[in-house]
This record gives structure tokens, C-alpha cells and sequence, in this order.
């Protein structure tokens, strides 16, 4: 009796879960073929479907690269403080933040083929590699990178595999393919996967700040021709903005996903990602205004220009309303004011503007430097994506969310609680 | 048996050669009757072909030559000829291609950038050379000035540096170009170049204002690409500037040089210190585009 009574609103639970879950799928496959749609046109056309130029020859898909290896090294540095660094309080969302640098790394690499003019050549950058250039040797570490984000994935999951090895679901059986035969767990193979995560993390904290990201930003940083990316400052900026979105994608994902399950959320975890989040976001800050305080300074014609464009023309918009006000401003508040700042779903409102802010930040990278001319009497820029620059990157960004969401169903990326810790 | 030939239309250069020789002269017997040494004539004008094609130093042909010459000539000539080799020592071997655009000779009427569009067949959207006109002063006191602006082939140029295929690279002859089969496309070297001289290929053209303007697609870098077609290389990489490389390899200069009505280019070998682009470069009037940025610019304008 007792037992039938208990599980009885369980199953209803789950029946609303799943219907939850169809309609989240249905939503996602629907942008994803729309944005396939444009996906097409764009390969078949080519680069005309663009507002780009050969004035401004980077736009919304280069910014949108940008953005997601930002959330990629983003997650995985957090994740580092996890299992490098033994910050055992935020584990719930160890495995959820390797899986999130994973998935972000294929969306940017997807950006990235979207705006090649011959994606058909890409490899040509692994084959003819030309050690000068900093983009060669992003794609390069962008590889090794996602290598090891999988590797250390794998050894997290690999005691919750072997634990489901056993059962007769899909997910069983992937667990038992990717387990192999073998696979014991006891003291001796803790400690080693504890000391692989350990050694991985390490190797993989220089590879994303210096290699992944801060290359990234050297990308951008070595052009002598546009003055306002052009500083030693700027690779810096990348590596904590991208502190600042990994974070906050992670929160916002944490609390999203417990709502809809209707689990219980840490409400301590949280809190206290939330006052890291905006720490982050007040470094970014501070070296954002010394950025912008010495480029003033120089009295630099070319710099002035792209501070202006930035910040007091038509395309400042996205500089005030985005960066600062939504991405900054809002989210600071809602931390810090009293009565918000222990409400998960301000908290929730604020790690959602902080990531969108971050879009406007990319944005306001990649596109004012280029809307200055390089000379005078040249003519200047003027870049607003297209309909379909918008849409395929709204599909690519789908693609992302479905494969998330997939692995997630196939994968055990959530800790699966064992029988002695679990709530009742 | 000239008409039969001609009748099979089956000449070989062979005969045409076989053809020339019967009108010219016999070098041989010429030679034979002239009081110089027949051998050394032959063994010079071999050498002398050689130094032209690079593959034997100007100073060696000195050396290999300054005894027998002297003994040959006399005094006289021989002197001339050794003080020429020390000259020469300070020249490095092989051309290095440069421009010198004088701006006050300019007059702003845009025929470079017509007849390069013409030569090079560039599509809609795409100047290899632009002139950029500027208004400066205030009213009444106000000039017009004019920049004529090809690529430069910097000496150390950003886009090779930044290029992640290295597609695009740096000849021997100073002249920076594409490799548009190996190009992926991805405008890093737009954004890095400082004087804006790349353009992107969206495959725009100009077919519906010029029939048959597909038919034939650019002849830069002297390679014939067949029709101009979605998909088709040069669509979709990047592409510049390149002094006509195509005309140049036939002994001719670039169009823009050709057709300035003000005579205000000037071209030639930036190594050869005689050159008129030589002593053109070293005028006080000389000056070079964003020279604080190192990129060395072999395009040098005199204001
Ligand atoms: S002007 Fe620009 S395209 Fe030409 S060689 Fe210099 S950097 Fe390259
Ligand atoms: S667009 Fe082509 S030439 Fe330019 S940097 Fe990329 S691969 Fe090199």
C-alpha cells in the first residue's frame, strides 16, 4: 500500500517530464531545421548571403566563434576548480561543465566553417600550417583541446558507466560499449582516475588560458592594422570575459535543468557562483576601463576612432545596452540588492544577462574595429547581419543545445546519486 | 618548298628557325672576319645569357673575364670594365619589383583603376587599385588631394605573416601573392592588411551589363581558369594586387603604369641602384604609407 501511494506521483512526475522533454526537443528540432534551411543556402550561395564586405570582412559568425570558445574555456576552468583545485562544493556541476566546453567547442568550430569562404578546404590550415599565424595555431590547439576535454570527461563518467553497464536501457548499453570488458571500481582505480583528473585539468589550465583563449584574443591582438585590438591587454580580457560567460552559463544551465526536473536545487551553490560570476565580471571590468583609459590616452587617431565607433555612434547600442546595461549593470544589482540577492530566479535573470552581455562584448570586439577605415578618404564599414546570418546561427546554436541534450540522455553527465547520500 | 610548307601548315618551330637562319647572316664567318677572338665572343655571350638568367653571379663573369678582355681590348676598355664590377658590389642579386607614384603629377582621373579593373577582370566590388580623394583645408582655401592606392607588396607584409595556409606568400621578386587553390577563405589577411589593398571574392559579376563576361575569368598570375562560375576558383578566397605579374613575365609593366595619364608611376627594379624607381625612392619628396606600422611598403609616392 504504502509503496503504491509513494510511487504513484512519481510516475505522474515523469509522464510531465517527458512530455516536457518531447516539447523541448520539438522546439529545438524546429530552429534547427529552420537554421538548416539557411544552412543550405548559405553553402549553396556562398558568402553573398551575407551583409559582410571586404571593408568588414567579419561579422555575427566570427563573433559568435569567439563567444563560444569563451563558454567553452569558460566552463572547463571552472571545472578545473572542481578537480584540480578540490572545490568539492560546486562538483554537482563537474561533469555538466567538461560536457558544456565540449559541446561549445563544436558550435564555435561550426561558426568557423560557416564563414570560410571554401569550407570545403579547411584542413588546409592543419596541412599547409604556417607556424606565424596565430589562427593556424588555434585550430591546432582547438584539437588537442577537445581531445583532452573528452578524455577527462570519460574518466569522471567512468565509475557511474560501469555502475550502469549492467542495466538493460540504451543508455546501459552505451555504457557497457564505452566501459570495455574490464573495468572494476575500488580504491586503487579511484585514486588513479583522482589522479588523471588531476594531471589533465593541470595541463588543461595553460592549454585553455594560453592556447584556446588567450589565443583567440592573440588573433585579434597581433593586428597592427586596427589600432584598438591591437594591445597586450587584449588577450587577457578575452581569457576573463570568457571566465565571466563560462560561469554564468553554468549557473543559468544548473538552474534551468533542476526547475525543469523538478529537482532540488543546491541553493548555497548557487549563491555563492553567483558572487563568483560577478567577481569575474568586476575584473573583466576593471581591465575593460584601463583598455579603453590608455587607448584614450594615446590620442591616437586610428584608436580614438574605434573607441568612438563603439561607444558614441550608431553601433553604440550595443555598447550601452548590452555590454554595459543588460550584461553589467542589471546583473550587478540583482546580486547585490538585498532582496534579490538570495532569489534563485533573480539570480537566474542575472547569469542569463551576464551571458547575453557577453554576446554584445564579442560583437563589440569583432565589429567597430572594423567600421573605422584604414585611411581617410577610405570608405567606412557598415555591417548589421542579415536575416540569414541571424538564422544559421540561431540553428547552429540548436545544433548545440540537441546535442547537449542528447548526451545528457545518453550519458550519465548528471552525478547519479548514490543510494547512502540520496534524499529521500 | 616554302609553299609546301606552309600548304601542310604543319611548321615546327624548327623550320621556322631553319627559315630565319637562311636570311641572317652566319655568326660564325662574321666573327672570323672581324679581328676579335671568335672563341671568347661565343663563351661571353653564353655567360653573359646566363647572368641575365640568374644562374651565374655578375662578379664571377668579371673575374672569368677581366684578363682576357684586358688582353684582348687594351687598357682602355678593360679599366671600364673592372671599375663596372665595383659598382656593382653593392647590388644583391635578383630584381625587387617597386612603384614610385608621384602625387603631384597625379590627376585624379581614375584611368589606373579603370584599366586594371579592364586587365585584371575584376568583378563587381573588387579594385585591386583604388584613388582615394580627399577635400582638405577650409573654404576658400581648400585642395583636392588624391591617393592613388595599389597593393604595396610590403616588404614584410602582415597578410603572408597572419595567413594560416600560407596561401598567400612572398615572391623573390618582392611581389606578394595568392595561391587561390590553396586560399580556405577565411579574410584573416583583409583584416590584418593596414593599406585595405585585399578584397574578398563573393562571386559577384557582371554578366547581365557585359555579355560574356563569364567566359573568361581573370588572367592573374597567367593562369587560365576556363569560365567564371558559382563555386569556381577564385570565388570565394581572397584576392589583390599583384603589379601584373602576368605582364610583367612578358616583358611588359603593369596596365595602371601603362595608362597613367599623368605619367605619375613610375616602375622598375628597387635593387638596381640606376633604376629610375631607385633614385626616385631616395628623392627628399619620397615617403611611404604608415611607416611606422614595419611592414615596408615597395610602393613609395612622392609628395
Ligand atoms: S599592402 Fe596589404 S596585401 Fe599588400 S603586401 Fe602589404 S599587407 Fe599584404
Ligand atoms: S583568406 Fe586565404 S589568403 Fe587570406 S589569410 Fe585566409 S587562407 Fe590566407
Amino acid at each position: 500500500m504504502a509503496t503504491t501511494a509513494v510511487a504513484a506521483p512519481k510516475v505522474k512526475v515523469k509522464e510531465k517530464q517527458s512530455k516536457r522533454f518531447k516539447l523541448w526537443i520539438g522546439f529545438l528540432l524546429l530552429l534547427f531545421f529552420a537554421g538548416g534551411y539557411f544552412i543550405v543556402e548559405r553553402l549553396v550561395q556562398g558568402l553573398p548571403v551575407t551583409n559582410l564586405s571586404s571593408i568588414t570582412p567579419w561579422g555575427a559568425w566570427i563573433a559568435f566563434y569567439i563567444f563560444f570558445v569563451g563558454l567553452s574555456a569558460g566552463s572547463f576552468l571552472l571545472s578545473t576548480l572542481i578537480y584540480v583545485f578540490g572545490m568539492m562544493e560546486y562538483e554537482r556541476i563537474g561533469r555538466m561543465a567538461l560536457f558544456t566546453a565540449i559541446v561549445c567547442m563544436i558550435v564555435a568550430l561550426t561558426f568557423v566553417l560557416m564563414d570560410l569562404g571554401r569550407p570545403e578546404r579547411m584542413l588546409n590550415a592543419i596541412i599547409y600550417w604556417n607556424v606565424t599565424s596565430p589562427l593556424a595555431w588555434e585550430v591546432h590547439f582547438y584539437l588537442v583541446y577537445i581531445a583532452l576535454l573528452t578524455t577527462e570527461l570519460y574518466i569522471a563518467m567512468r565509475e557511474d558507466l560501469v555502475r550502469l553497464a549492467g542495466t538493460p536501457s540504451l543508455k546501459g548499453k552505451i555504457a557497457k560499449w564505452l566501459t570495455f570488458k574490464n573495468s572494476p571500481i575500488n580504491e586503487s582505480t579511484k585514486k588513479r582516475d583522482h589522479k588523471w583528473m588531476k594531471i589533465l585539468g593541470t595541463i588543461g589550465i595553460p592549454l585553455a588560458i594560453l592556447g584556446v583563449h588567450g589565443g583567440t584574443g592573440t588573433i585579434f591582438a597581433v593586428v597592427q592594422a586596427r589600432p584598438s585590438w591591437n594591445t597586450g591587454l587584449f588577450p587577457v580580457i578575452f581569457v576573463v570575459s570568457a571566465m565571466v560567460s563560462g560561469t554564468a552559463l553554468l549557473l543559468a544551465m544548473y538552474i534551468i535543468k533542476k526547475k525543469a526536473t523538478r529537482q532540488k536545487i543546491d541553493h548555497g551553490m548557487v549563491v555563492s557562483l553567483a558572487k563568483m560570476m560577478v567577481a569575474f565580471l568586476f575584473i573583466d571590468l576593471g581591465l575593460q576601463f584601463y583598455e579603453y583609459l590608455v587607448g584614450v590616452y594615446g590620442l591616437e587617431h586610428h584608436h580614438l576612432e574605434g573607441l568612438g565607433t563603439m561607444m558614441g555612434s550608431a553601433y553604440s547600442w550595443s555598447f550601452w545596452g548590452v555590454q554595459m546595461f543588460l550584461g553589467a549593470a542589471i546583473p550587478t544589482f540583482l546580486v547585490f540588492y538585498k532582496k534579490t540577492s538570495k532569489n534563485v530566479n533573480a539570480l537566474l535573470t542575472a547569469a542569463i544577462l551576464i551571458v547575453i552581455g557577453i554576446i554584445g562584448v564579442s560583437f563589440n570586439i569583432v565589429v567597430p574595429a572594423q567600421i573605422v577605415p584604414l585611411f581617410e578618404g577610405f570608405p567606412a564599414g557598415d555591417y548589421f547581419p542579415t536575416f540569414n546570418e541571424w538564422m544559421v546561427s540561431i540553428g547552429i546554436a540548436a545544433m548545440g543545445l540537441l546535442i547537449y541534450t542528447f548526451g545528457e540522455q545518453l550519458l550519465p553527465i548528471e552525478e547519479i546519486q548514490s543510494p547512502e547520500k540520496s534524499e529521500g | 618548298m616554302l609553299s609546301n610548307m606552309l600548304g601542310s601548315k604543319n611548321m615546327t618551330e624548327k623550320d621556322w628557325n631553319n627559315l630565319l637562319d637562311t636570311a641572317l647572316p652566319d655568326v660564325e664567318k662574321e666573327m672570323e672576319a672581324s679581328p676579335f677572338d671568335t672563341k671568347l665572343s661565343f663563351n661571353m655571350a653564353d655567360d653573359a645569357r646566363k647572368v641575365i638568367n640568374g644562374k651565374l653571379n655578375i662578379k664571377d663573369f668579371h673575374k672569368k673575364y677581366h684578363s682576357k678582355l684586358m688582353r684582348e681590348f687594351g687598357e682602355e676598355v678593360g679599366q671600364d670594365f673592372a671599375s663596372g664590377a665595383d659598382d656593382d658590389s653593392t647590388a644583391t642579386d635578383g630584381v625587387k619589383w617597386g612603384m614610385v607614384i608621384d602625387l603631384r603629377k597625379c590627376v585624379g582621373c581614375d584611368t589606373c583603376t579603370v584599366s586594371c579593373k579592364a586587365e585584371n577582370r575584376t568583378p563587381p566590388g573588387i579594385s585591386y587599385n583604388v584613388v582615394l580623394e580627399q577635400e582638405i583645408g577650409d573654404f576658400p582655401n581648400v585642395a583636392k588631394v588624391n591617393l592613388p592606392r595599389p597593393c604595396m607588396q610590403c616588404e614584410k607584409p602582415s597578410c603572408v605573416q597572419v595567413c594560416p595556409t600560407r596561401a598567400t606568400f612572398k615572391l623573390d621578386n618582392g611581389i606578394v601573392t595568392i595561391d587561390n587553390d590553396r586560399c580556405i577563405g577565411c579574410r584573416y589577411c583583409i583584416v590584418a592588411c593596414p593599406y585595405g589593398a585585399r578584397s574578398f571574392d563573393f562571386g559577384e559579376s557582371y554578366e547581365d551589363e557585359m555579355l560574356g563576361y563569364n567566359d573568361v575569368t581573370s588572367p592573374e598570375y597567367g593562369i587560365e581558369r576556363g569560365e567564371r562560375k558559382p563555386g569556381k576558383t577564385p570565388i570565394g578566397t581572397v584576392r589583390k594586387c599583384n603589379f601584373c605579374l602576368h605582364r610583367l613575365e612578358r616583358g611588359e609593366e603593369p596596365a595602371c603604369v601603362e595608362t597613367c595619364v599623368g605619367d605619375a608611376r613610375f616602375f622598375g627594379d628597387l635593387n638596381d641602384p640606376n633604376s629610375t624607381v631607385s633614385k626616385l625612392s631616395k628623392s627628399p619628396r619620397a615617403f611611404r604609407l604608415k611607416s611606422d606600422l614595419g611592414n615596408g611598403p615597395n610602393v613609395i609616392y612622392l609628395k
